[in-house]
């Protein structure tokens, strides 16, 4: 039980706890919107940002890495938006390329980086890729709650026009909702949230956060503020099972052990769910024999 | 250095010939998700086999890239998750598992996840077998043969791709099994991704798929001309971007896919009807 009372499990804990629940209230936009996956291209497009300012400021301090990591994650997202809106080029095939060519530069610069001698302390950098929230500082635990505090609030100040915004795009146009500030808006909510999450969970498996609360509570709830409750209280405890998991374990990182926590939630809520893909072909199966 | 060279073209060829169907079939990001799944497949291989360069390796992949498609249909189809969602769940789940046996029990093993995620195409030379009284780099050998493969099944099944790429009902309707092709494709996917692993790590293997072919689509107008076309920018995308990943000394597989984003947003600014040129009024003669 010391564990649980122990300096750096609470700081860990409380960052990842923030961070989870954050996320699973922001991600839940770009699910029902259909367009999660811009979620993983950005969360990989932010690590040539966090090289480069690395390079730029010479300190690994987070503070700065996050502003490289946010001016990245818009810069990938706008060249997305470019591609899909002046050519035939899918946005599936503009993710894949964005997302492989954004991380290609990381790792040229990254290589570049450890490679030279003028830039000392270079090592840290790979824990923005996988993540390291065992590093994690105090100050990257205000970051992670000034920013989710930031776009929870927004988030409540605009959930009647989000709201409208996910799910009827026509009439939000029609009751004069700018969709350029409400595309702005939750792009920045997004890309803050990853940003400030890099270091706890990583740039490649950050996106599992956006999506799978929203999809768990989507499969048991059917209005939109009890999938958004339900999301929001399974990213918390699976955040807090899975550092504890990785602390009380020796060679765990945190951030994958998040991940599996939630996925097992996930599976379960596949397989039990009402609604879910596996009681549908159960049910299919029965009207089937039926007839 | 020329042996590097060669490796990397092979890589890019057999990957970007697949990538063209990929691309129109709006499957990039599957791709995406079989490319980091594989790490599973080959992790679990690597503890029963204990052997990097086992087959075996190859078989599990394999195996776990046609599991990832198939979990992503699965999951896909209900109508509560959306394709995309599937897909960035699926890949994330089983790439997280993948990175705990990694950190956890192969900590001082080849197997290092800075090699996962960017390859090592320098040591590709260094690791040589004797066929035929031809002493070549091992990865070369299995590379031509996955080409060779991925060639075979493209010249073989060119109609039933092209169909069921463009028009998946009038497919079904002709009598072709449109998942048959489909799960075939995948499969091929998965061998090709696990073969270019070695050289090019896990994440950036899309990059060779997806970058190519879709330079291509913006130029062509037929499928056989972007196969052509997506080859010739796969092949100028992995030489030019391995020399200078090589000159440079910095990661080379990065440095490939930055030449291949950079060539791509070159086409997508100048090509014809693009945003620079349509905006140019030429003078009518």
């Amino acid at each position: 039980m010391d564990i649980l009372s122990s300096y750096s499990f609470i700081i860990v804990m409380l960052g990842t706890l923030v961070l989870a629940v954050a996320c699973a209230c922001i991600g839940s936009i770009s699910v029902f919107k259909g367009q999660s996956l811009i979620g993983d291209a950005i969360g990989h497009a932010t690590f040539p940002g966090v090289v480069l300012a690395f390079m730029i400021f010479g300190v690994l301090d987070s503070a700065y890495l996050i502003i490289g990591a946010i001016v990245f994650g818009i810069l990938a997202f706008h060249l997305i938006q470019k591609i899909t809106d002046h050519s035939k080029v899918t946005l599936d095939s503009a993710l894949a390329l964005i997302l492989s060519g954004f991380f290609g530069l990381g790792l040229v610069l990254k290589s570049y980086v450890q490679g030279h001698p003028n830039f000392n302390g270079s090592q840290g950098i790979d824990d923005f890729i996988f993540g390291q929230a065992a590093y994690m500082l105090r100050s990257d635990v205000y970051l992670i709650i000034a920013a989710a505090v930031v776009s929870l609030l927004l988030f409540y100040v605009f959930y009647q026009p989000i709201k409208i915004y996910i799910f009827d795009q026509t009439f939000s146009q029609t009751l004069g909702i700018k969709q350029s500030l409400m595309n702005g808006l939750v792009l920045i909510m997004t890309i803050s949230l990853i940003a400030v999450g890099l270091k706890a969970v990583g740039a490649i498996l950050i996106v599992n956060l956006l999506i799978a609360p929203t999809v768990i509570g989507r499969l048991w709830c059917t209005s939109y503020p009890y999938v958004l409750a339900l999301g929001m209280i399974v990213a918390g405890i699976s955040a807090f099972i899975g550092t504890y998991l990785s602390t009380a374990f020796v060679g765990i990182a945190t951030g994958p052990a998040i991940i599996l926590v939630l996925s097992c939630a996930l599976l379960i809520s596949l397989i039990v769910a009402p609604s879910g893909p596996i009681k549908a072909l159960i049910n299919k199966r029965r009207v089937g024999n039926q007839l | 250095m020329i042996e590097v060279l060669l490796v990397l073209l092979l890589t890019a060829l057999s990957t970007a010939l697949l990538g063209v169907f990929l691309v129109l079939r709006g499957q990039a990001m599957t791709t995406d998700a079989i490319s980091h799944t594989i790490l599973l497949g080959i992790v679990i291989a690597f503890f029963i086999t204990n052997d990097l360069r086992s087959p075996l390796l190859i078989i599990g992949a394999t195996l776990v890239g046609l599991i990832t498609v198939y979990l992503i249909e699965v999951i896909g189809q209900s109508k509560l998750v959306s394709k995309d969602a599937a897909t960035g769940l699926v890949f994330t789940s089983l790439f997280a598992l993948a990175v705990i046996l990694v950190s956890k029990y192969l900590d001082n093993i080849h197997l290092d996840l800075d090699i996962v995620l960017m390859g090592q195409v320098l040591f590709a030379p260094l690791n040589r077998i004797e066929i035929l009284g031809i002493d070549l780099p091992y990865a070369l050998w299995q590379l031509a043969i996955v080409l060779l493969i991925n060639v075979t099944f493209v010249a073989l099944f060119y109609k039933e791709l092209k169909l069921s790429s463009f028009d998946p009902v009038y497919s079904i309707v002709s009598g072709f099994s449109t998942s048959i092709i489909y799960y075939s494709l995948m499969s091929l996917v998965s061998v090709t991704a696990v073969t270019a692993f070695d050289a090019v790590g896990t994440i950036l293997v899309i990059s060779f798929f997806t970058a190519p072919a879709a330079t291509a689509f913006l130029l062509s107008k037929k499928l056989s001309t972007m196969i052509w076309i997506s080859l010739m920018f796969a092949a100028i995308n992995s030489l030019v971007g391995g020399t200078f990943g090589y000159l440079t000394d910095t990661s080379i597989s990065g440095s490939v896919a930055v030449i291949s984003m950079i060539s791509f947003f070159l086409v997508f600014l100048f090509r014809k009807d693009g945003p620079i040129l349509s905006k140019i009024h030429l003078p009518v003669p």
